[in-house]
């Protein structure tokens, strides 16, 4: 029994050096006291990963928050990636709707901060700019609170994200980039991460049309627009009426290590999102008040599309009808 | 030696001793030289690549004095009041310019006078003495020819044929028969020339208010090196800065390559800046920037740091506890870096206006442009907004659209090649063009927010009704999230 105490603790010494020489969080998960069953507790350095430096931001969705251990980390590099270039409104405002939560939920002030968006100059041509008047309705982004970095190269964009990231009094950086680059391997997502971690500042880094690779990111989300919700008058849900955003989101890598496919509403008024139902388990459950109980919900489900679990497919991109039209 | 085209014949422009001495003249055509030696090598001129050529030694004669002035094809004004203590004296200076120039391969004549047409005049037709202090200009010029005095060739034959050859003549002729007779011109060029009517020479390049320079010994080459220099002139600069109370909107850094070509690099600032670190950052980043492009060649021996644009400085109090913490003050700074890097458009800021027009209401500006003039609509004065895209493509993209019913929302929709079907449409919102503004008012534009089948959000327009003559056109132009 002593021998394996000791054993532990060797490789829990050897964990911590690593950690030092790779300048991450050594990171673990233990079982909760309170029996199978509860969520998993994350622990570093044998605390509560809830202290201070290690500040979550919760996103409102509850099952999204307790398979990201709590919420979004305030301080890191969170990945949105998306399959194609033509969900970029659904990546893109995925993106915001974390950089609103995250400085939503922070110290006084801190919303007052503008949010640096940096891309490359090709990103533009392709999704188009960002428009000031629908982004202060949706995410609370006012106009004179947005810069935004034209690079021509990728060298560039990476230089100006990290030195926004290192500055630390934006309220968040966000990168925007296409494809999977070469240039943007894993030591340069360890960079913005570190540099995120150090300011204590959130860096998002979109990623359109992008194969998952290996990214240093402790969180990856692969974002797909999923079918709106109706919209909520006073008389009930409005039929074929245009809702909040929805998103069909994948957790592909979290620090729990729990993986999983939400899809979420976006709730522009509390800056907070709301669940629909956990697409993986196929049963609805009570996000909030209403909504997952309302006839009128259902009813839109199963009018807008076959099945909300098909948005977060991989084959989504292999639609019969645009195989015909490439 | 040099020809160019004149009168339909080919003369001879320019020539070299060698030539000279053949007995060959400018002027001469080259049939006729040809002639007369068969072996002589004959260049077309290019008046292009010699003004390039004399600007470019313009560019290098900067290091002598900031006033520097092209004159015609073939000459250069420097105006060296208060420069020459620099060099060691009038005399030192002028040595130093011709040794100079001599060593770089030019055939050079100069002259020192406190006139530009004294100097102009000396520098053609003196024979002995170039330098010519002030209060002697009457006997200097005296003996030599009437083209001395920057004459038009006609004026100058007309005077030649009463027999006025020399300036001495003209000098105490009375002015007024001669401003009659032979224009206005002469009396001004020679009174210029004497000092008796003031000249002003047009430099070139603006010049600095303020500017610090190094010259060095040692031919400096790498990036490191500069940014040092750099740092070292801003300091200087600090202080001059300091007692004008302004601080830096532009500043210019001149390299200054042994072999004559001089390097500019321009560095802009969001607000005025006087702190040397800060100033060394963004040259940093403008070097960094360049590398590659930025030759040092054998190495620059001069590096001249000079403010181009100054604007007051507003001193804020620090607070001082915290020493300085200003947000804005950090956000300028880095959209300053992030310019010098990327270039002068890289940071962008929107800008807000009254329209209905989607792509009107909300611009991109450069970041700092803003902070000089107009300021965003506030957001309490504005009306509540409609539901608006997040991403606004830059032109409106044309797709193949299909309506169910003509007025209606489309059906389906192919944009970029991928056909779109829709689920759920909502509008239309009816946007026409703004006739106050146009000349010529574009078709009313009927606004669709549609949804696909696989929940893509897009803001689609159909340009003009059915039944006119043009059949209408369907437009992508939003994304929403």
């Amino acid at each position: 029994m002593a021998r394996m105490a000791m054993a532990q603790e060797k490789v829990f010494a050897l964990r911590r050096e690593i950690a030092k020489i790779e300048g991450s969080l050594p990171e673990r998960l233990a079982v909760p006291e309170a029996g199978p069953g509860s969520e998993p507790v994350l622990r570093r350095y044998g605390r509560l990963a809830s202290g201070a430096g290690f500040s979550v931001a919760e996103t409102g969705a509850p099952h999204l928050d307790a398979a990201l251990g709590g919420g979004i980390l305030r301080a890191a590099l969170t990945e949105v990636a998306g399959r194609e270039t033509r969900d970029s409104g659904a990546v893109t405002g995925f993106a915001l709707a974390l950089a609103a939560i995250v400085s939503r939920g922070g110290e006084g002030g801190r919303t007052a901060r503008p949010i640096l968006w940096v891309c490359l100059a090709d990103m533009l041509a392709e999704a188009g700019f960002p428009h000031a008047p629908g982004l202060e309705p949706f995410f609370g982004i006012a106009p004179d609170k947005l810069l935004l970095a034209r690079a021509g190269r990728l060298e560039d964009a990476l230089w100006a994200a990290e030195e926004a990231a290192r500055l630390g009094s934006f309220s968040a950086t966000v990168l925007e980039l296409r494809g999977n680059p070469a240039k943007l391997d894993l030591t340069a997502t360890r960079r913005l991460h570190l540099r995120a971690r150090e300011a204590g500042q959130p860096v998002v880094l979109i990623r359109h049309s992008a194969e998952p690779q290996p990214t240093a990111a402790p969180t990856r989300l692969l974002v797909s627009p999923a079918s709106s919700p109706l919209r909520e008058t006073l008389a009930g849900p409005l039929p074929r009426s245009i809702g909040p955003p929805a998103f069909a989101v994948t957790l592909s890598k979290s620090r729990t290590g729990r993986n999983g496919t939400f899809v979420l509403d976006w709730n522009s008024h509390d800056f907070a999102f709301q669940e629909r139902w956990p697409v993986g388990e196929r049963r609805l459950v009570r996000a909030s008040g209403r909504g997952a109980q309302d006839p009128g919900h259902l009813a839109a489900a199963s009018f807008d599309g076959p099945d909300f679990a098909s948005a977060a497919r991989a084959g989504l991109a292999l639609k019969p009808e645009r195989r015909r039209a490439g | 030696m040099v020809s160019h085209r004149q009168n339909n014949a080919q003369r001879i422009a320019a020539l070299d001793e060698r030539a000279e001495a053949l007995g060959l003249k400018p002027g001469m055509g080259i049939a006729d030289a040809r002639a007369m030696y068969p072996d002589v090598e004959v260049i077309e001129a290019d008046p292009d690549k010699d003004r390039l050529l004399l600007e470019s030694l313009a560019d290098w004669c900067d290091r002598f004095t900031p006033l520097v002035a092209l004159d015609g094809r073939d000459g250069l004004f420097l105006d060296i009041s208060g420069c020459a203590h620099l060099f060691g004296g009038e005399d030192a200076m002028l040595a130093e310019i011709l040794r100079r120039l001599t060593h770089q391969g030019f055939d050079v004549r100069a002259a020192l006078a406190s006139t530009p047409g004294m100097a102009w005049a000396a520098a053609r037709y003196a024979k002995a003495d170039r330098n010519v202090p002030a209060g002697q200009e009457e006997p200097a010029l005296a003996p030599m020819p009437l083209a001395a005095l920057r004459l038009e060739e006609k004026t100058r034959i007309g005077l030649e044929s009463v027999g006025l050859r020399y300036v001495g003549a003209l000098i105490d002729a009375p002015r007024a028969p001669l401003a009659r007779r032979f224009g206005r011109m002469l009396v001004t060029r020679l009174e210029q020339a004497l000092g008796l009517v003031e000249e002003a020479i047009s430099p070139r390049l603006p010049v600095a208010p303020l500017s610090a320079e190094r010259q060095l010994a040692e031919p400096i080459g790498t990036t490191e090196e500069i940014e040092q220099l750099v740092l070292i002139l801003a300091r200087t600069l600090k202080h001059d800065l300091e007692r004008r109370g302004e601080g830096a909107r532009r500043l210019l850094l001149s390299l200054f390559r042994v072999d004559g070509a001089v390097a500019r690099i321009m560095v802009g600032t969001s607000r005025p800046q006087r702190e040397p670190l800060t100033i060394a950052k963004l040259f940093h980043e403008r070097l960094s920037a360049l590398e590659g492009s930025l030759d040092p060649g054998y190495g620059f021996d001069l590096l001249r740091l000079s403010v181009a644009v100054t604007a007051p400085f507003e001193v804020e109090q620090t607070d001082l506890a915290e020493g300085v913490c200003d947000e804005e003050e950090e956000f300028s700074l880095l959209a300053d870096r992030i310019r010098a890097r990327l270039g002068e458009g890289a940071v962008l800021v929107p800008v807000l206006s009254e329209s209905h027009l989607p792509e009107r209401r909300a611009r991109f500006a450069p970041f700092g442009k803003k902070a000089a003039g107009q300021k965003a609509v506030s957001p309490q004065t504005r009306p509540a907004e409609k539901i608006r895209p997040i991403r606004l493509l830059e032109k409106p993209e044309p797709v193949e659209a299909s309506a169910e019913v003509p007025e209606g929302p489309p059906l389906s929709f192919r944009w970029r090649r991928a056909l779109y079907r829709v689920a759920r449409a909502e509008g239309p919102e009816r946007i026409s063009s703004e006739w106050w503004r146009e000349d010529k008012p574009g078709p009313t534009r009927d606004y669709f927010r549609v949804e696909d089948m696989d929940g893509r959000r897009y803001w689609l327009y159909r340009e003009g009704f059915y039944g006119e003559k043009a059949a209408p056109r369907w437009f992508l132009h939003g994304i929403f999230p």
